[in-house]
């Protein structure tokens, strides 16, 4: 049996179907992803087990007792929020004991586990001060201590890197992972930041209108999408209608075909291999997204995107002519 | 910018002075026995012994300050206690709290005591004493002012947000409403309260509608004097204006030091 399981999980808000019967189950100790756009219904789910929101119908099983219908301080369940929802009026050390005083614990295990939790998210000489005294990051490092000082059976992410600037965030996400490594939590992550779920997860599960669309490790849905939606959302595919992508390879296609960007090699001079289709093409235009060059490349009238490593000695210009070839390996039939 | 500041501070000169001149030229009539010319004459401190060693002055200062203390600590626990219930259980019902809490804003004046006498005279006891009708009035007066400190600070902390964390970590709704948040938002509902006390303090038409001759409040005693000498009514005025700004200094005092103490 899983350790965490949901079972045909339906949430409506008045009319609107937020969750259509989900199914999931999630590994003991596992770093779990819920990744999706805004209004997916990923954030639904994970209030839903941290009993913040009431499902409609289905059952939510936490370590084989059902919890679907338990008040949030009866689930034993550890959340940090977006926008850190610490305590204003309370130092850090205040707002990491708040949880363990009402669970009446002896004031030195109190101490001891504070004392711990500072230690991990290595804010030690900030136990005194006021949240408001503290960084975007070290308020979210203290919402993350009080999260995981009551020893939670699972702890749940709600965005909470979205407030934080990029380098700050890239930081983060090894922290968390590596606190996650450490403690061995059972951990669920939502986020709609592609990237991040890449860097963070065991497994991903991604969502889109209320249903899961592709469940797998980070390599598994980047590699193998299975619907144009997760093609499209992870890794920026190119997706091809079969009579468009028969066009262009000369090979007659049944389904769409997804082409990640970077699996398409460019050259100045026709390429020689046989087992790859090869096309020529008319640079439209390029982009710059940090070390990689985006091109946009006409191909009898379809535009396909290519990416390549940012060196100024093989960068291509706008309407120029180049050769292109795809590895048939590298056409995900979707 | 030397221009932009020297302005800015003769603005704020200018308004200090308008708003201290008047109590200054109190301040001085009630200290001397005449002011025809320019200067005032003989300097005296009767006006202040007079009113200091008159019991019914008070009487009618004790009476004030609790017709204002307790409409507002009832005030305040109820309109909590209704935003409890809209902000965690029925948000869609704020709108309707809202209006409701706007509705006295309307209805000022003679209008409102009028109403409730007519409302309250026939029915039995306790509704129909005085000083019941009074408090109930006056809460009814200073519902916009708390209902709106109380709201706009709820919002400004994200109370919603808080009460989530705070389940999380074992609280109930309740607890963390009252335990949490509330203690969040005192500083911000001490303005709030401060400006209830001052409309309260400075009522002369409820509370002589309501009670007449009956309950004499300062207002009342004040109205009494002006009949009588103007030094003393100088006097009434700057000592209520004083233990107006003791309460105030008080109420701060004791929120600055608890968020110290916090």
């Amino acid at each position: 049996m899983s350790y965490i399981e949901f079972k045909n999980i339906n949430k409506f808000y008045g009319s609107n179907h937020v969750l259509k019967g989900i199914n999931l189950k999630i590994e003991k100790g596992q770093f779990v992803t819920l990744l999706g756009p805004s209004g997916c219904g990923k954030s639904t789910l994970l209030r839903s087990l941290a009993g913040l929101e009431e499902v409609t119908d289905g059952q939510i099983i936490l370590d084989g007792e059902d919890i679907t219908k338990k008040e949030p301080k009866d689930r034993n369940i550890g959340m940090v929020f977006q926008q850190y929802s610490l305590f204003p009026n309370m130092t850090v050390e205040e707002n990491l004991a708040f949880g363990l005083k009402l669970k009446k614990l002896p004031q030195e295990e109190i101490n001891e586990r504070i004392k711990k939790a500072i230690k991990i998210v290595a804010l030690e000489g900030k136990e005194k001060s006021y949240p408001n005294n503290l960084s975007g990051g070290q308020q979210q490092r203290v919402a993350l201590a009080r999260g995981i000082v009551m020893q939670p059976k699972v702890l749940l992410l709600d965005e909470p890197l979205s407030a934080i600037d990029a380098k700050l965030r890239k930081s983060l996400q090894l922290s968390i992972r590596e606190i996650h490594d450490k403690l061995g939590l059972t951990t669920i992550f939502v986020t709609h930041d592609q990237d991040e779920a890449m860097v963070m997860s065991d497994v991903i599960h991604l969502f889109h209108d209320g249903i899961i669309e592709q469940s797998g490790t980070p390599v598994e849905v980047y590699t193998r999408p299975v619907t144009s939606f997760a093609a499209s959302f992870i890794g920026n595919y190119n997706i091809f209608e079969a009579d468009k992508i028969s066009k262009i390879t000369g090979v007659q296609w049944e389904k769409q075909v997804a082409i990640r960007p970077e699996t398409i090699m460019m050259s100045r001079t026709p390429i020689e291999n046989d087992d790859r289709f090869k096309m020529e093409g008319i640079i439209k235009e390029h982009i710059a997204r940090g070390n990689v060059l985006r091109y946009t490349i006409d191909v009898n009238g379809i535009e396909i995107y290519a990416d390549a490593l940012f060196r100024s000695a093989s960068i291509f210009n706008d309407n120029e002519k180049v050769y292109l070839s795809i590895a048939e390996r590298n056409c995900v039939c979707i | 910018m030397d221009t932009n500041k020297k302005s800015s501070k003769l603005a704020i000169v200018v308004i200090i002075a308008y708003l201290l001149i008047p109590l200054v030229m109190t301040l001085i009539y009630s200290l001397f026995e005449e002011w025809i010319d320019i200067l005032p004459r003989n300097f005296t401190l009767n006006a202040y012994i007079e009113i200091f060693s008159d019991a019914v002055f008070w009487i009618s200062v004790g009476r004030t300050i609790l017709i204002s203390v307790v409409p507002i600590i009832l005030c305040t626990i109820i309109v909590l206690l209704a935003m409890y219930v809209t902000y965690i259980y029925k948000p869609e019902w704020d709108k309707y709290i809202q209006i409701l809490c706007t509705i006295p804003y309307a209805v000022q004046g003679v209008i409102l005591p009028i109403c409730v006498l007519a409302l309250y005279t026939s029915v039995p006891k306790p509704f129909n004493n005085r000083i019941f009708l009074l408090i109930s009035t006056y809460m009814i007066v200073i519902l916009p002012y708390i209902y709106q400190g109380i709201r706009n600070n709820l919002q400004g902390i994200g109370a919603k947000k808080i009460i989530e964390a705070a389940q999380m970590l074992g609280a109930s709704k309740f607890y963390a409403f009252f335990r949490v948040v509330v203690p969040n938002i005192m500083n911000g509902v001490t303005v709030s309260i401060m400006l209830s006390m001052a409309i309260i303090f400075g009522d002369f038409v409820i509370v002589n509608t309501l009670a007449g001759g009956h309950f004499q409040t300062a207002q009342m005693y004040l109205y009494d004097v002006m009949k009588k000498s103007g030094q003393r009514t100088c006097a009434v005025i700057i000592v209520l204006f004083l233990i107006t700004l003791l309460i105030s200094a008080c109420a701060f005092f004791i929120q600055r030091k608890k968020k110290e103490e916090a």
